[in-house]
């Protein structure tokens, strides 16, 4: 079926929105990536089976949903109207589920309950975790069975095409993203009607691109992955409302190799939008046309860089370039060409079906909209939160994560990913936006928020960020190559104890060399991990030059193993070593031989009587 | 395919297949890239030979093939081991201990990471993020994703490989259950007792592909691949299903999500519709609940 007008489009939702509000019963289980992990697969299966078997799919349907965010409670079944939210659920569980749904009752055991209060939620909307956010982008995920476009269109999707086509005034399109204040949700926070007015302005007779940036390469962020998983649909409205305003002719998905769940899904949506002629020749019969392909990529974080990521679309290796010419001007195979990330694409329509006043008073002045994070590290709840910008992090870390898991104390939280910094607990009263990380010394980056505690080590962290990036620079400037070699080796020794007081110096000028001389956003903003542990955690590096000393117990060559009195012979350290480098007679005290143990802490992991100590 | 001098196995390189992916890639975008990644995706890995077959199909030097190839984490120009083992790098996953994990690995396999294992076993591999942070450390082995994983686990895993884990993909789909359907159009009844494949009711469709016409028999057991033809569809080949009964051609699905081929609808007896890519070799199906 191909609808040709806008009319077809609105007459069409109003049925399938008819045969939603049925009134029945709905078990939405989430299939995103982390709950397949652990086991949602599982879950759909027995769920299918007993509906079916049972002959119930009258009385209750089933909703397989992209992610939900608390990626930490997976995998779980949510019930509607209900709202009843059973965690950590296994498959001998679902027909107890069905019960319950079908009678309107719960099953009281598997609610989730507050690990620290104990406190038991009958709605999913009380639970901290969700009652805290405020989920403009998210929320949509729960309602939608990606791979059908029915369900998007249903719950309004493509409201904010019908909007753009019934207007018709490509300006009036750029000055409402404009006026909304929306920043690029990529990092650096570029005003989004900014660079589509430009590239609006830009003359090329040979077409003009848009570009989905979905490459995700900041570790530790999963966010762009969840969208596209969960909501394809809302990425491909997005880019088709921003063609009309732009005048663009052909779009590009560029997203990473390693996300197969998304690529699929957006396969599919990307055939179901054309077939339902939403995408491609005369949209919905109003004479614009644009389409958009799927570009993968390889595994490069510079491809996240623009000029890197128009060269990998091209086929090239992606090596970024100088600019100017700036991609607006010269982009995919020298075309006019304007790249905004996944999360920014999500939040078009939001902003047109809304309307941008009402936009801009969400968030906060200059930085309007909510901010998705990945919140993950050592916390209790784990997952995906969205939040008005201007939330402060202490807000976020403690509201809605829950705090430390165990006994450890929370000491920072790293931001913005290789190319962030981290913030200490002092300064927790920080309001997120792009411009008070900008000031702490970190970066918004596409989200990241890894949080660390005493466990945590610093000067390893730094270490750890500085080999992601010597790997992964291009090698063009070379003080990029050779600055971010150096400053890892110089880590590496701080963390082998082979550090000294002018390693500091070096690692800090050395720091201010990189970031000043290199061409693209990789290596100039690559000392930022070094920069701010040193601000803000030198302690921690004195310690290991001086003292010989990682206080967080993660630099191994500064630690040695010993068994304590607390050992009661159990042997379990012993057969869990993998160099056999742990000795004893059963029911007798165990001794480590510390001239073969490689210091992995696998025996320390096993025993269960705190025996086995590190200093 | 055969062993070289290194023990591992290097794989025998059709230059046909070859020429089929540069032909399917060349004119959009991406172009290089995802002909590399097709190749890799059929051999495992980068074979030389394929690169030189690139390199003269694209009119390219063999020098720009390279780069591309070298530049990027996830091609390999080594031949991969039987079973792969990824463990994630994210930063989540490295405050959380993924660094002892990487470092327990490569000491059970006695080799480094990015390496392959002597008797071609095991490749071990690490990545810098799956996107499933919340979950960390996570490593994949052999495409299934173990979550928090503990150096205590390593070894377990590794044997777990070793006896070989279902190949379902991310989940562990063990519990497989038969499904009865009808014909969507006259509702008779699609199964045939008198044909069984694994130990259940197969289902009885009238199947034509090209002038051929036959009875295919698909197993009812959900998500199994199993059936059988009496006549011969090549792999890749979309075919045109009917029912036995009132010969109505099933379609009107929406398309397969995986190959985007024609779907045949069956109404299931309970309720719901299941949909069947007709591309021969596809996995593809959907079972609509809603």
């Amino acid at each position: 079926m191909k609808l040709s007008s806008i009319e077809k489009l609105t007459e069409w939702r109003s049925v399938l929105a008819k045969k939603n509000a049925s009134g029945k019963s709905c078990l939405c289980i989430c299939a995103g990536t982390a709950c397949q992990a652990s086991g949602s697969n599982e879950i759909i299966r027995a769920t299918k089976r007993a509906l079916i078997e049972r002959r119930l799919l009258d009385r209750l349907s089933l909703r397989i949903t992209g992610c939900h965010g608390f990626c930490e409670m997976g995998p779980f079944v949510l019930t509607e109207p209900q709202q009843a939210f059973y965690t950590q659920v296994k498959a001998e569980d679902v027909p107890r589920i069905i019960d319950a749904a079908l009678a309107g009752e719960y099953v009281e055991e598997l609610l989730y309950k507050d690990p620290s209060t104990g406190q038991k939620y009958y709605h999913r909307g009380d639970i901290p975790f969700f009652k805290n956010q405020q989920r403009t982008i998210l929320e949509a995920n729960q309602k939608i069975d990606p791979i059908r476009i029915h369900d998007y269109i249903a719950e309004g999707g493509y409201r904010g095409l019908e909007k753009v086509l019934s207007v018709q005034d490509p300006v009036w399109v750029v000055e409402e993203v404009k006026k909304a204040g929306l920043r690029g949700r990529g990092g650096a926070g570029f005003p989004t009607g900014l660079k589509w007015e430009m590239l609006a302005k830009q003359r090329s007779n040979g077409g003009k691109f848009l570009v989905c940036n979905a490459d995700e390469g900041d570790p530790g962020a999963y966010m762009d992955r969840s969208i596209l998983e969960g909501n394809p649909h809302s990425i491909i409205e997005g880019m088709i409302i921003g063609a009309y305003g732009t005048g663009a002719t052909s779009g590009v998905v560029y997203v990473r190799n390693e996300y197969p769940i998304a690529i699929k899904h957006l396969t599919a949506a990307l055939q179901q939008a054309r077939t339902l002629g939403l995408l491609g020749g005369n949209i919905l019969g109003g004479g614009f046309s644009f389409d958009i392909e799927i570009v993968r990529g390889a595994g490069a974080f510079v491809c996240g860089e623009e000029t890197a990521l128009i060269r990998s679309i091209e086929g090239k290796m992606g090596e970024p370039r100088q600019r100017p010419p700036f991609p607006i001007q010269r982009g995919i195979n020298g075309k006019p060409t304007a790249i905004n990330n996944v999360e920014t694409w999500a939040n078009i329509p939001v902003i047109i079906v809304r309307g941008a006043d009402e936009y801009a008073k969400i968030g906060t002045k200059n930085n309007s909209g909510t901010k998705i994070f990945s919140l993950v590290g050592k916390i209790r709840n784990t997952g995906l939160v969205e939040v008005p910008m201007g939330m402060t992090i202490k807000e976020i870390v403690y509201n809605i994560g829950g705090g430390p898991v165990g006994k450890a104390q929370i000491k920072a939280v790293q931001t913005g990913g290789p190319s962030g910094g981290c913030i200490p607990a002092s300064m927790f009263d920080l309001q997120i936006d792009y411009d008070s990380l900008s000031r702490a010394g970190s970066i918004m980056g596409s989200g990241g928020m890894i949080v660390m505690d005493e466990n945590t080590c610093m000067v390893d962290l730094a270490k750890y960020f500085m080999r992601f990036l010597k790997e992964e620079s291009c090698g063009k400037c070379f003080t990029c190559r050779k600055g971010t070699q150096r400053m890892y080796e110089i880590l590496d020794d701080i963390t082998t104890g082979k550090g000294t007081l002018e390693h500091l110096d070096l690692l800090e000028e050395l720091a201010h060399v990189v970031k000043d001389t290199t061409m693209c956003g990789l290596g100039q903003t690559s000392a930022n991990p070094v920069l701010s542990t040193l601000r803000y955690f030198r302690d921690e590096y004195l310690a290991h030059i001086q003292n010989s000393r990682c206080p967080a117990q993660v630099c191994k060559p500064l630690l040695s193993y010993s068994i304590n009195n607390n050992c009661i012979g159990c042997q379990a350290c012993g057969k869990a070593c993998s160099v056999n480098a742990i000795h004893g007679e059963r029911k007798q005290r165990h001794f480590i031989d510390a001239s073969k143990c490689i210091k992995c802490g696998t025996c320390r992991s096993v025993c269960k009587y705190d025996a086995v100590e590190a200093a | 395919m055969k062993r070289d001098g290194r023990s591992y196995v290097v794989a025998q390189v059709d230059e046909r297949e070859v020429l089929a992916v540069v032909a399917k890639h060349e004119a959009g975008c991406g172009g290089l890239i995802a002909i590399l990644e097709e190749i890799q995706a059929i051999y495992g890995y980068l074979p030389e030979q394929a690169l030189r077959q690139v390199a003269q199909a694209t009119d390219r030097s063999l020098v720009d093939i390279y780069g591309v190839s070298t530049f990027y984490r996830s091609f390999s120009m080594q031949p991969r081991g039987k079973h792969r083992v990824c463990v994630c790098l994210g930063t989540a996953c490295h405050v959380r201990g993924a660094q002892s994990v990487t470092e327990e690995f490569e000491q059970r396999l006695g080799i480094q990471s990015g390496e392959t294992s002597e008797d071609g076993e095991f490749s071990l591999e690490t990545v810098n993020c799956l996107g499933a942070c919340a979950l960390g450390p996570v490593t994949v082995v052999d495409g299934k994703y173990v979550s928090k994983v503990k150096t205590s686990q390593v070894r377990g895993l590794l044997d777990k490989a070793r006896k070989g884990y279902a190949q379902s993909g991310n989940g562990e789909d063990k519990e497989a259950f038969a499904i009865a359907v009808s014909c969507p159009v006259c509702s008779h009844s699609l199964m045939d007792a008198g044909f069984p494949l694994d130990d259940h009711p197969s289902i009885h469709v009238k199947v034509s592909i090209d002038h051929q016409e036959g009875c295919l028999r698909l197993s009812s057991l959900y998500g199994s691949g199993s059936l059988a033809s009496e006549c011969e569809i090549p792999p890749g080949e979309v075919a045109i299903f009917r029912c036995p009964h009132c010969l109505a051609e099933l379609t009107g699905a929406d398309d397969c999500s995986i190959c985007q081929a024609p779907m045949a609808p069956m109404a299931i007896v309970g309720g719901g519709t299941m949909h069947v890519c007709l591309r021969r070799g596809c996995p593809g199906h959907l079972l609509d609940l809603q």
